[in-house]
């Protein structure tokens, strides 16, 4: 067990060099830098003159090549320093601590929602499979996991927000609250849950669709294995078939399911984030790459990378102690 | 008692065939692939501004082929000022001349001007562009018709899907066989690497190489999601190789004095194709998602493209225009919901587990 654990954790240490490495020499190589891009877009007569650009330059560590820089900033990571974000004026650590919250919130509540809703749908889809309202639900979902989110949350604003104004299903079209910070408490907690049921709706129907069709695939595989008939044989009920013998063992492949969604649970979507302009950590990194804020992107990237390996060692520890034949060494 | 005659097998791909027929979901997304792979070949028929066919000046001409590349337009036409408008130019500066008309006379880059077809109203703009009969899917806020958009971009969201996965095919297909076929370090390496991009969250990787294109065009966004997308592929790729590495047929191929080369191409790979085929198709669905999601965020090839995510990010800067949504998303939906079927169909038609199971 301890060698396996060293063993993965020196691979994922290479895996977080090579990616943040390569990432880094990306970032850096992007058209622009952050002082240009900024300044530039948003008033051409604000461009800062040669000298201070220069200066700013040696400033924030953009006068050396990038594999310096990436040397430095791993140095920096080393003594526990992810840097500041050169757009934002803030530590990167702090950037990230804010966005955490929201992201969570959504993915969060989005992930509890599928768990709830897809085992109940995946347990009854293999009940009754093959019958007509299973193939209807089956069909339906299928057709549900292939509508694309970002034509889904266009299609919930124009109903939500354009369509719905005025009545009392409107729902706010993007941010995450509108009432100021002083507001009451109560209020304001309404009033963000309110903005989040479009996001929450969009993040959720995909992933339901995936996971119950994944959780009836196993299940069906399940059904037909020997145990199944011996337990029929014994006269246990359909339901207790189902659910203690045949559910029990879908288990395993559903752990790994819930690992690896861990990087999304944390780390929020760039796609619906930006949609519902939703101040998390999805739209800090798309921001930040507009914004060509190396130290931001490369925090984050740190994030996304370790949550992921992190997320896939969790489902092979899981596995082990789901399923007690599979050892890890 | 007569003798049972044994009922010919037709080989793999024609059982294959036999049994994705059955399926009448599967059947009619292949259909409805190859009905918009027609859309896009006579795009410039269907819907544009210059005549599939005309004779001018005693010579026939296609101008409608500048749809395609912008060379093909014939250099009489320049010559003669027609300045890309056609019907008026034609008759006014040769009056015995004809010319066959695309379908539906709109452009996907522009708006049509007032009397440009002779008594036919401009474009209407912005909130004005409802869908009406002379403009089915109605205008964007230049004026310009969402159909002749939808009918020109058909070309890119079809080339997504088969050059990206082209490109990701033949790298995990490569990367996978010789990890599967070599073993040793050669499978060590690639097994690692696979590892590493595979812990590459794909958007951040897709967003970040999209960024540091100096001129996007609709060819390198598909380089890079074919890039970023071959992982899967190469998985599988190296389990079937690995698996068939030790079969009865390729030890007699070799003894037979065949390379590893000629062995890995023309023995393994035929056998290993049917499941590889299947994570390809649904990499096309998920192609098309990336880059009309990519030109959604303003992450695409720059403006006179005729994406379909282009046009829902139009829709994004007035959402009263919900027509700009409905339609393109609608098409980027059936679409991806079409290739989904098709794999899902292939691989129920060349799975024997999954054959036996239904048995």
């Amino acid at each position: 067990m301890a060698t396996y654990l060293l063993r993965r954790l020196l691979l994922g240490l290479t895996t977080l060099v090579v990616i943040t490495g390569f990432v880094y020499g990306l970032a850096r190589n992007m058209p622009g830098t952050p002082l240009t891009v900024q300044l530039g877009e948003t008033d051409p007569s604000r461009k800062i003159n040669p000298e201070d650009q220069e200066r700013l330059r040696k400033i924030y560590g953009l006068d050396k090549s990038w594999p310096v820089g990436y040397a430095q900033w791993l140095g920096n990571l080393l003594q526990g320093d992810l840097g500041r974000s050169i757009s934002r004026k803030q530590p990167v650590t702090q950037l990230i601590a804010e966005r955490i919250g929201p992201s969570f919130l959504i993915s969060g509540t989005s992930l509890l929602l599928t768990w709830l809703i897809s085992v109940p749908l995946g347990l009854y889809a293999s009940a009754r499979s093959g019958r007509f309202d299973e193939r209807a639900s089956s069909l339906l979902l299928y057709v549900l996991y292939s509508f694309p989110t970002f034509v889904a949350a266009l299609f919930l604003q124009i109903i939500f927000a354009v369509w719905l104004r005025g009545t009392p299903w409107e729902l706010p079209l993007f941010g995450m609250s509108d009432l100021p910070a002083d507001a009451p408490w109560l209020a304001r907690v309404g009033d963000v849950a309110r903005h989040a049921i479009l996001p929450v709706t969009c993040q959720t129907y995909v992933s339901l669709a995936y996971d119950s069709r994944f959780i009836k695939a196993n299940l069906e595989e399940a059904v037909r294995q020997d145990y199944i008939r011996t337990a029929r044989a014994k006269g246990a009920g359909p339901w207790r078939v189902l659910v203690h013998h045949a559910f029990r063992n879908t288990l395993i492949p559903l752990v790994t399911l819930l690992g690896l969604s861990l990087p999304a649970l944390i780390g929020g979507s760039v796609i619906i984030e930006q949609i519902f302009t939703w101040p998390g950590m999805g739209r800090l990194f798309f921001e930040s790459i507009r914004e060509r804020d190396y130290p931001t992107i490369m925090g984050l990237t740190l994030m996304f990378s370790v949550l992921t390996l992190l997320g896939q060692l969790l489902a092979d520890m899981l596995y082990c102690v789901v399923d007690p034949r599979v050892s890890l060494d | 008692m007569t003798p049972t005659q044994p009922t010919r097998s037709g080989g793999f791909w024609a059982e294959a065939w036999r049994r994705y027929r059955r399926r009448p979901l599967a059947l009619a997304a292949l259909v409805f692939v190859g009905w918009l792979a027609v859309v896009a070949l006579c795009a410039p028929a269907i819907a544009g501004t210059k005549p599939v066919l005309c004779r001018y000046k005693g010579h026939l001409y296609a101008p409608c082929l500048a749809f395609f590349d912008r060379r093909l337009e014939p250099a009489v036409f320049a010559r003669d000022r027609f300045r890309g408008t056609y019907p008026q130019n034609l008759k006014e500066k040769d009056p015995d001349s004809w010319a066959i008309w695309p379908l539906f006379f709109q452009d996907p880059y522009r708006a049509v001007r007032e009397n440009e077809w002779p008594g036919r109203p401009a474009n209407p703009a912005r909130d004005e562009g409802h869908p009406s009969a002379s403009h089915p899917f109605g205008t964007d806020q230049y004026g310009v018709d969402v159909l002749a958009k939808m009918v020109h971009g058909t070309t890119v969201a079809l080339l997504v899907g088969f050059v990206s996965m082209g490109l990701a095919g033949t790298i995990g297909i490569v990367i996978g066989a010789l990890g599967g076929y070599c073993g040793g370090w050669v499978d060590m390496v690639t097994s690692r690497f696979t590892e590493i991009v595979m812990c590459i969250p794909t958007l951040v990787l897709i967003l970040a190489l999209t960024a540091i294109i100096e001129k996007p065009s609709i060819w390198k966004t598909m380089a890079i999601i074919g890039a970023t997308g071959w992982t899967g592929i190469a998985r599988l790729t190296r389990g079937e190789f690995l698996r068939l590495r030790q079969s009865e047929f390729v030890m007699a191929a070799r003894a037979a004095g065949a390379g590893p080369v000629r062995i890995m191409l023309r023995h393994i790979l035929p056998n290993a194709l049917a499941p590889i085929l299947v994570p390809i198709t649904f990499g096309i669905a998920s192609a098309i998602l990336t880059e009309s999601a990519l030109s959604f965020l303003g992450f695409g090839p720059p403006p006179p493209s005729a994406s379909w995510g282009s046009l829902l990010n139009d829709a994004r800067s007035n959402y009263s225009m919900w027509w700009l949504v409905v339609f393109p998303g609608l098409a980027i939906f059936l679409t991806v919901l079409s290739y989904n079927l098709i794999g899902e169909g292939l691989q129920e038609a060349t799975d024997p587990r999954l054959r036996e199971a239904r048995k």
